[in-house]
């Protein structure tokens, strides 16, 4: 059980990090602002920034869902295998 | 656990086993002062009681557990300590390095700014200078308010510095953990959210939500976290991890 919070927790803080940083090169107009790390990115003017930008969305995606696989839905599954185990023995 | 009854004069054996004093007979530091038996026995006895009591309830759980009771400070702890130190400061390197802030414009003191903020960890009492809707208008006075709604926040802002500086000065009792104390572990997370929606009432023309409700929420939201708080605690208790864990809470010191 450690294991999977140890593995949800790199994946969630890691891209997470990852994506705070390009989100605020390329979605973030100023510190100031009320529209930060989600404002619109602009067009990309090279390769870089065109790679950038779409690991942003990607990187999102991957703390969030991957926190919820290896927090939430891995353990319920064992649970659940458990639980149906328990079940079929009793 | 061995029930061996010590008769009067037996002497305390050093090598843990024989006369420890149980709970309700545990004598008060001026009755164990009154002994004259020097500082080195009365620690012994404290800690002797201590590493007993543990001792028995470690016989009594079928925990399995390590027998590590602590790490030393050299190279343990100081390796610990210097690699969580050094993960933070490169974190903190990191980012500076990736997201430099922007400096902006030095301050201007001619003119006033039109949304003005103490720091981030003063917004709670900020927020209570925005009570106006709960200085009541008293029909004694013909409607009118008994003060005006500055004196009315600044008021709050009395009441709530002085609730906490009275804490200090309670009877803490021998509790350690929120679980022991539900009811008060409950008023505690109330407190710290009240602080947090006070701060977001604070900065209410920045939150993007109605103001009525802002308010509201300000005072609903910390009695809400207070009851579910209670409530869970309350479940805990009857869990047997409390029970697991009361052997902790048995190393207090004495009354």
């Amino acid at each position: 059980m450690a294991d999977e919070f140890i593995k949800g927790l790199g994946i969630f803080t890691g891209a997470g990090l990852a994506w705070m940083v390009l989100a605020s090169w390329y979605q973030t107009e100023s510190f100031g602002s009320t529209n930060q790390l989600i404002a619109a990115p602009p067009e990309p003017a090279n390769l870089f920034d065109a790679l950038a930008i779409g690991m942003i969305d990607v990187l999102l995606w991957f703390a969030l869902l991957g926190a919820l696989t290896f927090w939430v839905l891995i353990p319920a599954g064992r649970e659940a295998r458990t639980a149906y185990r328990n079940r079929r023995s009793n | 656990m061995t029930d061996e009854q010590p008769t009067e004069d037996e002497e305390i054996r050093t090598d843990g086993t024989g006369l420890v004093a149980p709970d309700d007979e545990t004598p008060t530091w001026l009755e164990r002062k009154e002994r004259k038996t020097g500082l080195s026995r009365l620690t012994y006895e404290y800690f002797e009681r201590a590493r007993r009591e543990d001792q028995d309830l470690r016989m009594e759980s079928d925990y399995v557990e390590r027998d590590v009771l602590g790490f030393p400070t050299w190279p343990h702890e100081t390796v610990r300590n210097l690699s969580i130190a050094a993960f933070f400061v490169g974190i903190i390197f990191f980012l500076s390095a990736t997201m430099p802030p922007h400096i902006g414009e030095p301050a201007n003191p001619s003119s006033t700014p039109a949304i003005i903020l103490p720091d981030w960890y003063l917004y709670w009492s900020f927020g209570l200078l925005k009570l106006n809707p709960l200085n009541p208008e008293l029909a004694i006075l013909g409607g009118s308010k008994l003060m005006a709604d500055r004196t009315y926040g600044v008021l709050a802002n009395v009441v709530v510095v002085g609730f906490i500086a009275i804490v200090p000065f309670l009877n803490k009792g021998s509790a350690r953990r929120p679980v022991e104390q539900p009811f008060w572990a409950a008023v505690g997370a109330g407190g710290v959210v009240l602080a947090l929606t006070l701060s977001l009432l604070a900065v209410k023309n920045l939150m993007p939500m109605n103001v009525d409700l802002l308010f509201d929420l300000t005072f609903l939201l910390p009695i809400v976290i207070g009851i579910i708080t209670y409530a869970v605690l309350k479940t805990m208790r009857e869990g047997y991890m409390y029970d697991l864990n009361r052997r902790y809470y048995r190393l207090r010191p004495p009354r």
